[in-house]
């Protein structure tokens, strides 16, 4: 019995122990987890507003892009309007132009585009070339402008005429033509702020 | 612009490489435009270079390849070359000359303006002031871009300059106020795949909208890299001074643009000056240069960012050393960062920004700026000592303090320089970083910064 009883007693003893023990351990486990989760919030929170504010700045970025793109869309598709509108207008004048009547006012812009001609050419001494409906009306001035000769070679244009140097080294465009094309960028202009732009 | 136009002359005396000489010229005035037509009635543009002897020197900007003396005319405009503007050149991509290439009409232009601007009158002239945000740390933080400034990038052949370019392009902003801002983007004589990185980057960016784009590519004609920088300056200029927005304007590479030149000059048979390029490198460097600024009683500015690469990573070699003088700091490429995989790999020690110090501070970034910038260039400085004197006696033998400075130096490169190349941080964010970097030393180790600062911002780590 004796042996028994100091048996029982040393087994309760070890239990007793291991009992601590794993209390111990326990309590340990148990205040080492509060301490990371206390100290993993801190930097869960920190990780979370990191997230966020990423988040935020790639939805910023997103949105910019997006309105950005689409405002760009659609003035570009303003601006071809536009410029359709522009080309319309443009070949209406020019239908306008071909068709125009080649009465006194025609004379005299004839008569005066073949002085500027002279002028910026520097001698009287110059061919003149027109297309077929202007060259009875080039012919009939040409006695204004002596050394002035009409060519037989006919061009192809609106109206208007183009001279050159007898020695052909230069030549002065003044066509209708040349002249709406070097205009065709101030005309562009105020044909568009007619459509508000 | 008058309706009368010029004179066409089909005497032509020579053709020498980019240049057409034009006999029995009257009344032909310098820089004047001058059309060439070819004997298949194609139109090519130059400009008069020399006029003397009733004999014009015609540089023509596409190139004499395919023109003949027989055949061959040039008209004389009568005007110099002119660049249309009004707003509607934002979001919209040129070419080297200004001609649209993104398949839209020509802008409607409000202005013909004269591609070689006047020159600002100096008394004029307002001095550089207020922040540009880049969104790239070690430009903000330490080479601080101010408005009206010049600050070139020195990069080499093959580096990251571009990215870095377009980087830029995309994320600068000025910050605290509502004035408008705009890019104006420049590449001279870049390759295709570049030039559509660019213009993608910005598209995909959203950032187009408020760009505009030159585009010169590295076989377009030579000669048509001298005008692109002037046309999108002459844009700038306009966007600055009649609508009030706060340009930048990003030059790249202005290598190639010096190397036009050296061509035009030698085909002229001048004088060459250093490695061949013309004595007045320096004159007409400054000629671009110099149109930024800041003018008294107009709203906006125009920044540049000329970028240029250093033939054979030469800093001494004629244009970076000329662009030097005339610009306000520049900001260095290193060769061995780049090599790292660091980017942007800004050589700090090498760089400076001269005017940054009046774009910052309380008020327009933060109190501790200055300073914290000096505490970084202090430690960044002393680390690379250290790693030097670590490479002879080994890291056994330095002190505590030298193993912090390695660490501060690493550091620096890691967390601070090294950025995602869409990453756009925040003055905050970078002046965050730069603390980051020196609290890995001891507090008596900042000797740059005030206390006050220290107290604030410092964490020992």
């Amino acid at each position: 019995m004796g042996a028994d009883s100091a048996l029982e007693r040393t087994v309760e003893t070890i239990l007793k122990n291991t009992e601590q023990q794993l209390i111990t351990s326990l309590n340990d486990a148990l205040k080492s987890s509060q301490s990371t989760i206390a100290n993993s919030q801190t930097s869960l929170e920190q990780e979370y507003d990191k997230i966020i504010a990423e988040g935020k700045k790639e939805a910023e970025k997103l949105e910019k892009q997006i309105i950005g793109n689409a405002d760009l869309d659609s003035r570009n598709k303003q601006l071809l309007l536009v410029e359709e509108s522009i080309e319309k207008v443009f070949e209406k004048a020019i239908s306008k132009l071909q068709n125009a009547d080649r009465g006194a006012d025609y004379s005299k812009l004839i008569s005066t585009l073949l002085q500027e001609s002279i002028d910026v050419i520097g001698t009287p001494e110059i061919i003149v070339q027109t297309n077929s409906k202007d060259a009875s009306v080039v012919q009939s001035l040409l006695s204004k402008f002596p050394g002035a000769t009409l060519s037989s070679d006919q061009i192809d244009c609106l109206g208007g005429i183009r001279v050159q140097s007898k020695d052909g080294t230069m030549k002065f465009d003044n066509t209708i033509d040349a002249r709406l094309e070097r205009l065709k960028p101030l005309i562009r202009k105020d044909i568009a702020s007619k459509f508000g732009r | 612009m008058s309706a009368q136009g010029g004179v066409q002359y089909s005497k032509i005396a020579e053709i020498k490489g980019p240049l057409v000489v034009v006999d029995g010229v009257e009344s032909v005035a310098f820089d004047e435009l001058v059309e060439i037509q070819t004997t298949d009635g194609q139109r090519r543009l130059g400009k008069v270079l020399e006029v003397g002897n009733r004999k014009a020197i015609v540089q023509v900007f596409e190139g004499t390849t395919g023109l003949s003396v027989s055949g061959t005319s040039a008209k004389f405009v009568g005007k110099v070359m002119e660049m249309p503007v009004s707003e509607q050149v934002l979001g919209r991509v040129f070419d080297g000359l200004g001609r649209p290439i993104d398949g839209l009409p020509d802008p409607i232009a409000e202005k013909f303006i004269d591609i070689n601007g006047a020159p600002m009158n100096p008394e004029q002239r307002e001095y550089p002031r207020d922040f540009i945000q880049t969104g790239v740390s070690v430009i903000d933080g330490m080479l601080t871009l101010v408005r009206g400034q010049k600050l070139p990038i020195f990069s080499g052949s093959g580096m990251s300059h571009n990215i870095l370019a377009a980087q830029i392009a995309r994320q600068a902003a000025v910050v605290g106020t509502s004035d408008e801002f705009a890019v104006v983007f420049a590449a001279i004589g870049v390759q295709y795949s570049e030039a559509e990185y660019f213009r993608r980057s910005l598209e995909e960016s959203g950032a187009l909208k408020r760009s505009v784009l030159f585009l010169n590519l590295a076989d377009d004609p030579a000669i048509e890299r001298i005008i692109t920088p002037r046309v999108a300056l002459t844009v700038a200029e306009y966007l600055a001074y009649d609508l009030g927005m706060h340009v930048l304007v990003i030059l790249t590479d202005m290598t190639n643009y010096a190397e036009a030149l050296r061509e035009i000059s030698a085909a002229r048979e001048e004088v060459p000056g250093r490695k061949g390029y013309p004595g007045y490198l320096y004159t007409d460097l400054s000629t671009i240069y110099e149109r930024a600024g800041r003018l008294r009683d107009k709203k906006g500015s125009v920044t540049q960012m000329p970028i240029l690469t250093m033939p054979s990573d030469d800093i001494t070699h004629p244009i970076p050393d000329l662009t030097g003088y005339i610009t306000e700091g520049q900001i260095v490429l290193g060769r061995d960062l780049f090599r790292q995989g660091v980017y942007p790999p800004v050589n700090i020690l090498m760089s400076l920004s001269r005017i940054m110090k009046d774009g910052i501070g309380e008020g327009r970034t933060r109190g501790d700026h200055q300073e914290i910038s000096n505490q970084n260039y202090d430690a960044y400085s002393r680390a690379q000592e250290v790693r030097a004197l670590a490479g002879i006696v080994g890291k056994a033998g330095l002190t505590g303090v030298d193993l912090k400075y390695l660490e501060v130096g690493d550091g620096f490169e890691k967390d601070f320089l090294t950025q995602g190349v869409d990453e756009n941080r925040t003055i905050e964010e970078t002046l965050g970083l730069q603390w980051k970097v020196v609290s890995l030393l001891p507090k008596n180790e900042l000797t740059k910064v005030k206390d006050k600062f220290i107290d604030q911002y410092y964490k020992e780590r």
